[in-house]
């Protein structure tokens, strides 16, 4: 089978089974949402779905000029966590605002209901 | 309405500053010209909040947010309280209260959103480290060359005052690193309308300046970055009257 030996190919199967099992009981329990469900899921998913079409790996390796066919599997993996990590980072950046106005708007609720008692 | 009859909020943003808050209160009070004032205590460890709340009324941030945090507040309780201007000064004591009548008699002769009290255009205050000023000049020469000739000696400064349009802008958003040069060129792109006014400043008796050593330049090269980006990527309009 294209180079992949059996071996390898139980090992990725039963480590994306067991990592899906996981999210999927995170996702369950709203502990992850579904959008970094399914961009976690993708390093399950990546590596299954090159074993179990090797020949598509050799085929885009061959089209993008790529000698080690391997590499095209790491570039998906990369890409995908860069766009997950690019995702967190704005989504990070959101909540810090979030986070600051809240602690303003309380601070300022308080003093208002210390100046009403006051009075 | 003359400006000695509208309503004018001095914002005093502090952290650990108990031994300075009480005096600055104290002289502000001193200077007989009505002044109202907040102070933001940015969450201080020490007895900040007992003093001020004692003698102005005192907000007391829930968490640490910073000088940017700090001021924004200040400036969001002038929105809410109808202030027709406000004048940002330091908890440190640096910025002595009489020099904000200088800030409002040049708003007076020459009405702009923000009126900046400068170290740096008479040279005749107390001087800050080579690195400091260096850093600042350049802040300088990027807006002067980015913004169409703005010239502003001290970007960097902490003694500023803020009429209704600049409370409006800065109570919806502010800069949060790097608030006084980069709060500049957000009104700058705004269209606002920016001038200086040369002002006394004193070395800080207590405490300590976390920008020291070479730590002002590495703030040169983040501020000129964000600067730039700013010029590239908000709307450009810069004004140096009013419109």
């Amino acid at each position: 089978m294209h180079g992949i030996r059996e071996n390898t190919q139980i090992f990725i199967f039963v480590f994306a089974f067991f990592y899906l099992l996981f999210l999927a009981r995170k996702a369950a329990h709203h502990q992850v949402d579904v959008y970094d469900v399914f961009m976690l899921s993708m390093v399950a998913i990546v590596p299954g779905f090159f074993v179990i079409f090797p020949r598509i790996v050799y085929w885009i390796a061959k089209i993008v000029g790529i000698e080690f066919p391997f590499v095209i599997m790491f570039g998906f993996l990369f890409a995908i966590i860069f766009l997950f990590i690019h995702r967190l980072t704005i989504k990070i950046h959101r909540l810090e605002s979030e986070n600051r106005l809240l602690i303003q708007e309380t601070s300022l609720l308080k003093h208002s209901l210390s100046s009403d008692r006051a009075k | 309405m003359s400006i000695v009859d509208q309503a004018v909020l001095v914002i005093i943003p502090c952290y650990n500053e108990e031994i300075s808050i009480g005096p600055l209160l104290e002289e502000i009070k001193a200077c007989g010209m009505n002044y109202a004032t907040i102070v933001i205590d940015d969450g201080s460890k020490d007895d900040t909040f007992m003093i001020a709340n004692q003698v102005s009324p005192t907000i007391r941030l829930l968490k640490n947010l910073g000088i940017g945090g700090s001021v924004q507040m200040g400036v969001m309780y002038a929105e809410r309280n109808d202030f027709d201007f406000c004048v940002q000064i330091d908890g440190d004591g640096q910025h002595p209260p009489s020099e904000i009548a200088k800030l409002l008699n040049a708003f007076r002769e020459n009405p702009c959103s923000i009126i900046i009290g400068s170290r740096y255009l008479l040279h005749d205050t107390f001087r800050s480290t080579w690195a400091r000023r260096f850093g600042s000049q350049m802040i300088s020469k990027t807006i002067h060359y980015l913004f169409h000739g703005c010239n502003v000696t001290d970007p960097t400064s902490g003694m500023r005052l803020m009429d209704r349009k600049a409370i409006k802008l800065f109570a919806s958003r502010y800069p949060h690193d790097f608030p006084e040069p980069i709060s500049l060129v957000w009104a700058l792109s705004e269209g606002l309308s920016v001038a200086e006014v040369p002002v006394q400043m004193r070395e800080r008796e207590y405490g300590r300046s976390s920008i020291i050593g070479f730590k002002p330049i590495a703030y040169m090269f983040r501020v000129i970055s964000y600067i730039i980006l700013a010029r590239v990527v908000l709307s450009t309009r810069c004004s140096r009257g009013r419109d």
